[in-house]
């Protein structure tokens, strides 16, 4: 839509200038009245639709009631049509425009009939049927033959019937401002407007210099060439010369061209008062302008003009009254109809501010209201050296004066009203004086907003096909992201391809939840690498799958033969029970893909970390040895590098005796040997814990024999009874039982959980402070401070570590702390009460530095280890600048590097930790 | 054509209409809270007989409040400039040199919170002009002069006549026994307008106009007594320990209502508990770079009030209360509170029943180099932190 008008404008602007030629006067007329018509097109429509609009209140303007809606609206209406003319290349050509799409196009005879018909109604025949005359031939224009004759035709009409034209107008509108306004204000307009048609006969430079001109004495002096009298006058400079060379001299002189040329270029006091206030007030006498009454009454005073009356008087001069002449006021009177839209007309020729004056002067009601002074306390008195003011300094401004009439000026004046109201009152009212820059600046501001609103409605009507595109971009980004995200996490802290140790592996990392965290943090980095670090190396872990497997499967025959030598004759391998059974299901999908040859022995061991029977059927429930479990880290699956001591538990059915275990271990060499016919255990008895060792190489399974009776038993005291084993140790076996139970219940699932036991049963194992706190303690404060994050919110291993340091810090542990209740006693303990005073002030007090460390981005402090490289952290922290980058492809070569690295890192682990210690208190 | 030049233009118009892509959102985390995680650890013995150490909290609070002449002492001065002020706004007569707008007491006197020995009122004033020197010195002077003129009937004793004082922040009004601080500040709408060289300090201002919302806060948050008691123990606390200084009296202010109302039973908690709570909250590092800390319910736009330290600062904080908390839990409060003592607890090696609590060393590290990219430590941490949590 927009592209038709614009593409119009070239158009019309051709067609323009053929018909430029023939009469200026005319076109000018036209032009006037083809800007009405938008004016009040816009009034009602906007500008996309603005050639319908045209056309339609065209065509209703037979009736009186558009007219006068559109002489109510005049000022915004006026304003919309002179933006639109601004934003075409002149308002000039904009009209003819109009004019030619109107007289060219289809709606021609609808505008000719629309306007006969508002002139019928009007029964005048004068101008308008004269126009549409003109009118109707339509299409000749351009071709400018016929045209020479018609300015003058036009004219002529149009002068001949000016009250006839604005009877006509007054008419057809009955509601119209210019009805309302009182036909002697009207009249002089018409007379400027056709002043200004004749005067563009001339030129424009002509009409400039007189359009506006009310008729006054000034202009003739201004043509009137200097008069050398006796007294060398200069009229121009209102001064007298001493004799004929002075005056010469004079002439010629800088200051008098200057002035003459300006009163040349703005002849007119109306042009003058253009660019300024209309409160402006003017001695005639001197052709000073001064902008308001103090400055008037100043100059009155003044020396210069006292000297230019005194002149006056001896030459015989008339002498103007002393009364100001109020430019605005004059002014005003002249053109106070601007809401004519045909006013307009002279707009196009005169420089287009006038318009902004107009409308500002009607504003402007007083033009010299009595301005207070404001801004007492900012002027400074300096004084000299006996005590007499000598001269003022204004702290707003930053002026001085000397005189106190000049400071009151100044306090009154706009400049310093308006520094003050920067500065001081916010509230104090300045008249605007709204600078030819400033009124461009609006203009463009306005065009600017049409051009917003035209294109939010093609934007309502055609969604943009860039936010589709934008869509998708993210879209892809954001997989992107994520699959970045599972690539990382595969090859950074969880090397892929390790064969999980059964039952063991770290919580899998769900994509789910790990979505909307996309990034690990800097801590979250170096928790995963000291984890890695930490976690046994995959052949470590096969050896000691494999020992314990054996010894488990030992340990089944000799149950076997125990109770076929005892009581049944059933030699059938052992068919795992409903324990057992359950195996499949609830080992992790990892397991089952990474371990598929193990798959089919699973029932054989306890490498689900569940007990592993040695009963067949129910009856056989009173077999001695009754199944074997895993406990300890090796079924929590805290095994870390460097680990070489697994337990076993073994259930009795009666209270283990210490001949029970001789039995077992004088058997069991054999056992394994059945299993592994050449192996290197050794087997050796270890009364002190109740049980006995398997031993090869650096590794060592000890296996515990405890019964369940052993607890029940607590009322009779069981010391009566030497040959049973201690106790206390069966006890503790059963609890370590019960302790593998609940970790598997609870912390297993947990996010992170494993991860910071992992991690702190490292820092017990490295740092002495952290010694005393049992494994069990610490499992049981890690699962309950992770497991009561607020929310349930799962946290990335780098928060899960600091929210149990802050736990620690926090005083969970110190003296008057609640203690950790221990789930799987009666009445839930203290599991932390062997710690002493001492004890528990120094983990508090190591975790209180650890939790800052961690705070001050120094967690490889706490962990132990080397701070990782910075790229990886370069590359995240300008995240912002990752889109740019993303279009090149070096990004992703960039991070499948930083990937290969961490993985080799992980496969030789190279990287020693090195010994950072905490505060070992 | 034109549609080529719409697209241009649509350019603008997509970035008033849609936010610029924004890649994630800081989330900090709530440091652990023993009080919130009550569920999770059960208390396995009854707690120990507290009442000696309730009593000392009281007792120290009754030491800490003003005494009765002090109170009458500043709440006559405050009176009296209240009304001098009122008088300007309601009617300003020939008085020009700024228009009131506002008057109202702020600090620690009006929330009931004031300490002893620091007998300051507040009183804030809104101007409806700019803030200008000259303008506070008129205002100064007038306040002056109504001040003789109201008090021209009484009988001015030795030490009640008053000091005029004028300062960056407004005019200090004082005698011997009470000051009431006058803080000048502007409507909102104004401190942009602020130029340093003529106005006063626009921060100033702001925090002027920041110490309204949160008097207004209090009042209807934190009247409960315990807060209060609470409030002016921390106070001492700042005073007495070094490291504690950073903290404001409007970050004590939060700290101690979060202490004493957040909790399960949002029931307010005895003030022992309260107490040790401070410390435990300060020790998990709810003041730490990366922790949620305490949204400041007078700003927009979630500001932790602990961001107004600096990182060194809140490394102080928190290794002084991590400190404290182990004096406490090992019976010092009578230390901590200055009943016995001194300060140095805070920084050197201390004995409780045969327990050595030593102090914490600071684990802010200056940034030595700054690389490309490194743009100081204090974005990175923070940046860091927003890297964290999304």
């Amino acid at each position: 839509m927009a592209t038709n008008n614009y593409f119009g404008f070239t158009h019309g602007g051709t067609q323009y200038s053929a018909a430029a030629a023939t009469g200026t006067a005319y076109q000018t007329a036209q032009t006037g009245y083809a800007v009405a018509a938008p004016a009040t097109a816009a009034a009602a429509a906007s500008y996309n639709t603005q050639r319908p609009g045209y056309e339609t209140a065209y065509q209703a303007a037979a009736t009186p009631a558009t007219y006068a809606a559109v002489g109510t609206g005049t000022t915004p209406a006026y304003e919309y049509g002179y933006g639109r003319a601004a934003a075409a290349t002149t308002g000039y050509e904009a009209g003819k425009n109009y004019y030619q799409q109107a007289a060219t196009g289809q709606a021609a005879t609808g505008y000719a009939t629309a306007y006969d018909q508002a002139q019928g109604a009007a029964k005048q025949a004068t101008y308008a049927t004269q126009f549409a005359a003109q009118r109707n031939p339509g299409q000749p224009q351009a071709q400018g033959a016929t045209v020479s004759a018609k300015p003058a035709q036009y004219t002529g009409t149009y002068q001949a019937n000016p009250s006839g034209y604005q009877a006509a107008y007054a008419q057809a509108a009955a509601q119209t401002t210019i009805a309302a306004q009182p036909t002697t204000q009207t009249k002089p307009t018409m007379y400027v407007a056709q002043q200004s048609t004749n005067q563009q006969k001339a030129g424009w430079q002509g009409y400039k210099k007189g359009g506006a001109a009310g008729g006054g004495a000034k202009n003739m002096r201004s043509k009137a060439p200097p008069k050398p009298q006796q007294l060398h006058y200069c009229e121009v400079c209102k001064i007298s010369c001493a004799g004929p060379q002075t005056y010469r001299e004079h002439l010629e002189g800088q200051k008098h061209k200057k002035r003459e040329a300006a009163t040349k270029m703005t002849a007119s006091p109306a042009v003058t008062s253009q660019n300024r206030a209309g409160n402006s007030l003017r001695c005639q006498l001197c052709d000073v302008t001064c902008t308001g009454n103090d400055a008037y009454a100043a100059h009155i005073r003044g020396s210069k003009h006292s000297k230019v009356v005194m002149l006056h008087t001896k030459l015989g001069k008339p002498i103007p009254p002393v009364e100001p002449e109020v430019i605005g006021g004059t002014r005003k009177s002249i053109t106070s109809t601007p809401k004519i839209n045909f006013v307009q007309s002279g707009g196009l020729g005169v420089p287009a501010p006038n318009n902004g004056d107009v409308k500002e002067e009607e504003i402007e009601d007083t033009p010299e209201p009595d301005i207070q002074p404001v801004g007492q306390d900012y002027i400074e008195e300096i004084k000299s050296e006996d005590g007499k003011v000598i001269s003022f300094n204004c702290k707003l401004c930053e002026c001085r004066f000397n005189d106190p009439n000049a400071k009151e000026m100044h306090m009154k004046g706009r400049r310093h009203r308006l520094q003050y109201k920067k500065k001081v009152n916010p509230d104090l009212v300045v008249d605007l004086k709204p600078s030819l820059r400033q009124r461009k600046i609006q203009e463009e501001k306005m065009r600017r907003a049409a051009l917003r609103e035209e294109y939010w409605q093609r934007r309502h009507i055609a969604p943009d096909d860039d936010d589709e595109r934008m869509y998708w971009e993210e879209r892809r980004r954001y997989e992107e992201d994520y699959m970045e995200w599972c690539r990382r996490g595969n090859m950074g802290p969880f090397p892929r391809g390790r064969p999980p140790f059964p039952g063991n592996g770290p919580p899998p990392f769900f994509p789910g939840p790990q979505m909307t965290r996309r990034i690990e943090s800097n801590d979250d980095r170096h928790v995963m690498a000291h984890h890695a670090e930490i976690y046994p190396k995959e052949e470590e872990l096969q050896n000691i799958q494999r020992i314990v497997s054996h010894t488990e499967r030992a340990l089944k025959i000799v149950s076997d033969q125990m109770s076929e030598a005892s009581t049944v004759k059933e030699e059938t391998p052992a068919a795992p029970t409903t324990d057992a059974e359950k195996t499949p299901e609830t080992t992790t999908p990892t397991e089952a893909n990474d371990k598929p040859e193990e798959q089919t022995e699973l029932k054989e061991d306890g490498r689900d970390n569940q007990l592993f029977s040695f009963q067949r059927e129910e009856r056989d429930s009173n077999r001695t040895l009754k199944g074997v479990m895993r406990v300890g880290h090796l079924a929590k699956g805290l095994l870390l590098q460097g680990d070489t001591n697994v337990e076993l538990v073994v259930l009795c059915s009666d209270k283990p005796t210490l001949t029970l275990l001789r039995t077992v271990v004088d058997m069991l060499p054999a056992a394994l040997k059945q299993v592994l016919p050449d192996n290197s255990y050794t087997v050796t008895i270890n009364a002190a814990e109740a049980g006995f060792t398997v031993t090869e190489a650096d590794l060592t399974v000890l296996v515990q024999l405890t019964s369940p009776v052993m607890r029940e038993q607590e009322a009779a005291s069981g010391g009566l009874d030497r040959d049973v084993l201690a106790r206390g140790k069966c006890l503790q076996a059963l609890a370590a039982l019960r302790h593998t139970k609940w970790f598997q219940a609870r912390a297993l699932g947990l996010h992170s959980c494993v991860v910071i036991i992992r991690i702190l049963r490292d820092l017990c194992q490295r740092v002495p402070t952290w010694a005393p706190l049992s494994p069990w303690a610490m499992e049981l404060l890690v699962e309950k401070v992770i497991s009561s994050t607020p929310g349930g919110v799962q946290l990335s291993p780098g928060d899960a570590l600091r929210r149990v340091m802050e736990a620690v810090a926090g005083g969970l542990l110190l003296p008057g702390g609640p203690g950790l209740g221990d789930p799987c006693e009666k009445d839930s303990p203290d599991a932390a009460t062997a710690l002493t005073a001492q004890q528990r002030e120094d983990l508090t007090c190591s975790a209180q530095f650890a939790l800052r460390l961690i705070a001050y981005r120094q967690i490889y402090k706490v962990l132990g280890m080397e701070q990782l490289p910075m790229q990886q952290k370069n590359f995240r922290r300008d995240r912002s600048a990752r889109k740019r980058r993303r279009s090149g492809g070096e990004q992703a070569d960039f991070e499948s590097d930083t990937g290969k690295m961490v993985k080799t890192e992980n496969d030789t682990n190279n990287t020693t930790p090195t010994e950072t210690p905490l505060p070992s208190k | 054509m034109a549609r080529g030049n719409m697209r241009g233009r649509g350019g603008v118009g997509r970035g008033i209409g849609r936010h610029p892509f924004k890649p994630k959102i800081f989330l900090p985390r709530h440091p652990f809270d023993l009080t919130l995680a009550e569920v999770t650890f059960p208390k396995l013995k009854p707690s120990p007989d507290e009442t000696m150490f309730t009593n000392a909290l009281l007792k120290r609070n009754a030491d800490l409040s003003p005494t009765a002449a002090e109170q009458t002492a500043i709440l006559n001065l405050v009176t009296k400039i209240q009304t001098v002020l009122d008088n300007l706004v309601v009617a300003p007569g020939t008085f020009d040199a700024c228009q009131l707008e506002e008057v109202r007491q702020v600090g620690s006197f009006k929330k009931g919170t004031m300490v002893s020995g620091h007998n300051v009122a507040d009183i804030v004033v809104i101007l409806k002009t700019l803030p200008t020197k000259e303008a506070v010195e008129a205002l100064g002077n007038k306040v002056r002069d109504d001040l003789k003129n109201l008090m021209k009937s009484e009988v001015i004793n030795k030490g009640e006549s008053l000091n005029h004082a004028i300062n960056e922040r407004g005019i200090e009004i004082s005698n011997c026994f009470a000051t009431v601080r006058v803080m000048v500040t502007t409507v909102h709408h104004n401190i942009r307008k602020l130029d340093p060289e003529i106005h006063l300090d626009p921060k100033i201002m702001m925090s002027h106009l920041a110490a309204i919302r949160h008097s207004r806060w209090f009042e209807e948050n934190a009247h409960h007594s315990s807060i209060k008691v609470l409030i002016r123990l921390l106070r001492d606390l700042r005073s007495r320990f070094e490291g504690f200084e950073p903290l404001t009296p409007w970050m004590l202010d939060l700290l101690a209502h979060f202490a004493i109302m957040n909790n399960p039973s949002r029931q307010a908690v005895p003030i022992n508990q309260a107490f040790r709570r401070v410390f435990q909250l300060l020790a998990a590092g709810l003041f730490l770079p990366g922790s949620a800390g305490i949204t400041d319910p007078c700003e927009g736009g979630n500001l932790r009030i602990h961001t107004a330290m600096s990182l060194e600062q809140q490394d102080t904080c928190c290794l002084t209360a991590q400190t404290l908390l182990r004096v406490l839990s090992h019976g010092g409060y009578k230390h901590i509170l200055g009943l016995e003592g001194n300060a140095t607890i805070a920084k050197e090696m201390s004995i409780w029943d045969g327990v050595v609590v030593s102090p914490l060393e600071k684990a802010y590290e200056k940034p030595l180099e700054k690389k490309d990219g490194e743009e100081g430590e204090d974005e990175d941490m923070e940046g860091e932190g927003e890297e964290d949590f999304s």
